[in-house]
């Protein structure tokens, strides 16, 4: 058994402290090294498994407080709107780190290059067309996008396959297409339109992006260990893949209960009756409900207030940037990219959406 | 984080998954066919975790280095997967009720209209139907074929303003995107019902009452109104 102190740090490490302040010491050899061997757990030194247990029995001391606290009506609504908006991701964030630790094991870098086009340019659109055969929902592409970056695939074409996945397989335009009977136009707007903003952000990537902005972590290359076996990679990459992901579809999800709680969502409705209003209220409306992509055309056939322009808008924006997915993208690529990426693709959603609603609807 | 929490965190958070699809309790959150991907992915967590943890007692170093990237960053997000836990296993949420309902004020049926027209109604003195339908042809079917037949509706209380309905809540893919079917009650025997309690409501619809001024809320004049027991599923689709 191993036994790393994290608050090695925080010298007698307090056994008060709270949660917030451990953070991991990386597990550098140096450390490693100056590790007393054989011994057993360090006394005096606090782990996050001390820092777990002490969460579930305070928890489970508490659980009649906590229960009467989120009694009242907003707040009983918003813990049952998280609990929804993450079981229901869950099973494609794990669709998604499976095929990411599968594409880490089984797919050699050499294999993808000669996949895709050698020009940057022309493999965008080409990795934009690929995200018809990854069939989930937005939580499922960002494991995935961030692989393939790793294994030597050009941002901006992982960018694209990123964006274009969750709205254009065909799960989701089935769904479109039994949400809209009555406007059998919306699936060809919206697989162009969504299409149209992945290619769009990826040759944009390709011309302005810059590598830094992405986090090192995120790009670090994939090493092929000696001695390690396949199946030890792939299970171990979904594993950490999915505790890190999960961690921040999580906290998406408690974004996107506070909003459904705090957003009056009446009030918007008859505001998008207006066309102009309508798209920017819209495209708001898809960020902050943070819709699955693959129920978002029942709600948004819902809102027959609205003409159909501005629902296409809601249709595009939302499998490409919405909070849950932004979270998401923080944590895997890292602030500094989330922060240019997101507000990017917004703009190119919504002009997409548009131009594809001209040409459709 | 520890590798170790983070396993127990993912055993925990499968555990939930599958607390959640064994027990009826996931039909608070999603629809039914979601059960068998929600088993899958509880039960794929717990054998990522259980293998890892195999793997650490066997060879911790081995496995350790066996995705290529080590942690070299202080983690935190991890923390956050112990949240669905608690509210899964401490807390369990309520299916969504009246407060839901009132944050809106459309009333999602009528707006699907029926393709092919309305099927003949059923026989019989009493007609039970879905919330859904009832609004549904209450705004559309302009035959008059619900006029002066009984029917019985299944729903919960909710009151806004001065008005008490009966409604039910309709979801296409989870809770998060839950909109009202509502239809709203006169007559007697309804207001010592409380709020979000679910009853039986035995009438017949006012004609005409569902129309663009009344956003296509269906008025309903009530003959008899008994309390039931909660159904498993509460949305209809």
């Amino acid at each position: 058994m191993r036994f790393v102190a994290e608050t090695r740090h925080q010298a007698g490490g307090n056994a008060g402290c709270p949660p917030g302040i451990i953070s991991e010491v990386t597990i550098t050899s140096e450390i490693r090294d100056r590790r007393p061997s054989g011994r057993g757990p360090l006394r005096g030194k606090v782990t996050s498994l001390e820092v777990l247990c002490l969460l579930l029995v305070l928890a489970l001391v508490l659980q009649d407080w906590l229960i009467g606290v989120l009694d009242a009506p907003q707040l009983r609504t918003a813990s049952t709107v998280f609990v929804a908006v993450c079981v229901q991701a869950m099973p494609f964030l794990v669709f998604g780190v499976l095929i990411s630790g599968a594409i880490a094991a089984f797919v050699p870098a050499s294999a993808l290059r000669r996949l895709l086009p050698k020009k940057t340019a022309l493999a965008v659109p080409v990795a934009g067309l690929a995200g018809v055969a990854l069939p989930g929902c937005e939580c499922a592409s960002v494991p995935v996008a961030r692989r393939l970056m790793q294994q030597g695939v050009p941002p901006a074409v992982a960018l694209s396959f990123l964006l274009a996945a969750p709205a254009v397989n065909p799960i989701v335009l089935v769904a479109t297409a039994v949400a809209f009977r009555d406007a059998p136009m919306m699936v060809p707007a919206r697989f162009v339109g969504s299409l149209l903003t992945a290619v769009v952000m990826g040759w944009l990537w390709t011309r302005f992006g810059k590598a830094e902005w992405i986090a090192e972590r995120a790009l670090r290359k994939f090493e092929e260990k000696e001695g390690v076996s396949r199946w030890t990679v792939f299970t171990e990459t979904a594993r950490h893949d999915l505790v890190e992901a999960g961690g921040f579809l999580v906290l998406g999800g408690v974004f996107a209960a506070a909003f459904n709680v705090l957003v009056p969502t009446a009030w918007m409705e008859t505001l998008g009756a207006q066309i102009v209003l309508g798209v920017v209220v819209m495209a708001f409306l898809a960020v902050i409900l943070a819709l699955c992509s693959e129920a978002d055309a029942f709600v948004a056939v819902s809102m027959t207030a609205l003409p159909l322009l501005p629902r296409l808008v809601f249709l595009v924006v939302g499998p490409a940037v919405d909070v849950k997915l932004f979270a998401l993208q923080a944590g895997t690529f890292g602030k500094s990219f989330a922060l240019r990426f997101a507000p990017a693709t917004f703009v190119v959603a919504i002009a997409s959406a548009l131009v594809a609603g001209v040409v459709f609807l | 984080m520890r590798r170790e929490t983070q396993n127990i965190l993912l055993i925990l958070l499968g555990g939930a998954l599958l607390k959640l699809s064994f027990t009826d309790m996931y039909l608070r959150y999603v629809k039914a066919g979601l059960q068998p991907l929600l088993i899958a992915a509880g039960a794929v967590m717990i054998l990522l975790a259980g293998l890892a943890i195999v793997r650490d007692l066997r060879s911790p170093k081995e496995a350790e280095e066996a995705h290529g990237d080590h942690e070299h960053r202080s983690s935190r997000s991890p923390w956050m997967l112990l949240l669905p836990v608690l509210a899964v296993f401490l807390i369990a949420p309520p299916a969504l009720g009246a407060d839901t309902v009132n944050r809106s004020d459309r009333n999602a049926a009528q707006e699907s209209k029926s393709l092919n027209g309305f099927a003949a109604l059923p026989e019989g003195a009493v007609i039970p139907l879905s919330l859904g339908e009832f609004v549904t042809r209450t705004a559309w079917d302009d035959s008059g074929s619900l006029d002066n037949r009984v029917v019985k509706l299944t729903g919960f209380v909710v009151r806004k303003n001065d008005s008490t309905y009966v409604a039910r809540l309709a979801i296409s893919c989870c809770a998060a995107d839950a909109s009202p079917i509502k239809v709203r009650m006169t007559g007697a025997g309804f207001d010592s019902m409380p709020t979000d309690q679910w009853v039986e409501v035995t009438g017949k619809v006012v004609p005409g009452s569902a129309t663009k001024e009344t956003a296509y809320v269906p008025t309903f004049t009530v003959a008899e109104i008994a309390p039931v027991a909660t159904p498993v599923d509460t949305y209809e689709s």
